[in-house]
């Protein structure tokens, strides 16, 4: 693997405290909701704060083959103010954006350790099909798609 | 008294003020442009984060972004940073040079509250600072004799400092 095992398992514990805390962004924000397409909006975040949380999951369990134990930093406090679902599906979109970018940014360094490298390469479409999702809504201000997402 | 109001009807919250001293300081080497991840990696925090307050900065009109996404200071997010910068450094100053807190404890410290004072007090800070590194005489004594202080408290554990209340065994009791 190029670089060093542990830079490598903190990119790791890095990526994995952005799903984990987009989880519990979106576990929160569903009480948040209010206005039209509420009820849609929910939805979509009930199925996003799973995915997200799988995906935590997934990456510590790739931290446990490399042979480390997941460490989790998080520093959250989220306020309770309403939202409507456009200004909660704008922030999702910042949040999933980051996520895509930290995964790419993270690609070019595992050209060594092909088992790594593909899990990330399927968490990039993943997070990229993800984002698609989340901008057409934001920009057509469609409804909704209910779609379940694969794990990769 | 609603003075502790005050620190949350502060413009500039903890949490901005230390976006901006981040964004600046990771811009120091890239002509004021900072990328997220660098950002969230000098705030020990994720790049999520980073994002979602960096929406509250742009309101404000104290950040810009460019179709890189990349972050800088405005020239208003500047004039807001350079007092809180000032200040840091007159805090840690002060508590470092004058008082003997530890450097560490100092920059904890001083990071706590640099944006928390007004700027009228920074100033007196520094001119307070200035007297005492002036090599004036009475400053050096000044100093000296209080470096070589280790008054201990009165049996009585009153003095004109306590007004009745030992404030020196309230700390101890929660160090």
């Amino acid at each position: 693997m190029r670089g060093d095992r542990t830079d490598v398992v903190e990119d790791l514990n890095r990526l994995m405290a952005e799903e984990a805390e987009a989880c519990l962004r979106y576990f929160q924000m569903r009480f948040r909701l209010r206005g039209k397409g509420r009820v849609a909006a929910e939805k979509f975040f009930e199925g996003a704060l799973k995915e997200t949380l799988e995906h935590a999951d997934a990456i510590a369990k790739q931290i446990r083959l490399l042979g480390h134990i997941p460490t989790l930093n998080i520093h959250l406090s989220l306020s309770g103010g309403p939202m409507r679902p456009e200004e909660a599906l704008a922030e999702a979109l910042e949040v999933e954006q980051q996520a895509l970018d930290a995964y790419q940014e993270f690609l070019p360094r595992l050209t060594d350790h092909s088992a790594l490298e593909d899990f990330i390469r399927k968490q990039i479409a993943v997070e990229t099909e993800h984002v698609q999702e989340i901008l057409d809504v934001v920009r057509a201000a469609a409804p909704l798609k209910l779609v379940p997402k694969p794990t990769p | 008294m609603d003075t502790w109001k005050e620190f949350e009807a502060n413009e500039l919250t903890h949490s901005a003020a230390h976006h901006l001293l981040a964004i600046y300081e990771v811009g120091l080497a890239y002509g004021g442009w900072a990328r997220v991840s660098d950002i969230a990696r000098q705030l020990n925090i994720t790049r999520g984060s980073v994002s979602i307050n960096l929406r509250a900065l742009k309101k404000r009109a104290w950040v810009e972004t460019d179709d890189h996404h990349l972050v800088k200071l405005t020239p208003k997010g500047l004039k807001a940073a350079r007092p809180v910068m000032a200040k840091r450094v007159i805090l840690t100053a002060f508590l470092s040079d004058v008082l003997g807190v530890s450097d560490s404890q100092a920059e904890i410290d001083s990071c706590k509250i640099e944006h928390l004072i007004s700027h009228s007090t920074g100033q007196r800070l520094a001119q307070f600072l200035r007297f005492l590194t002036s090599g004036d005489a009475v400053a050096r004594d000044l100093v000296g004799r209080f470096r070589r202080f280790h008054g201990d408290c009165p049996k009585s554990r009153t003095c004109d400092m306590c007004k009745g209340h030992c404030l020196m065994d309230e700390l101890k009791r929660a160090i």
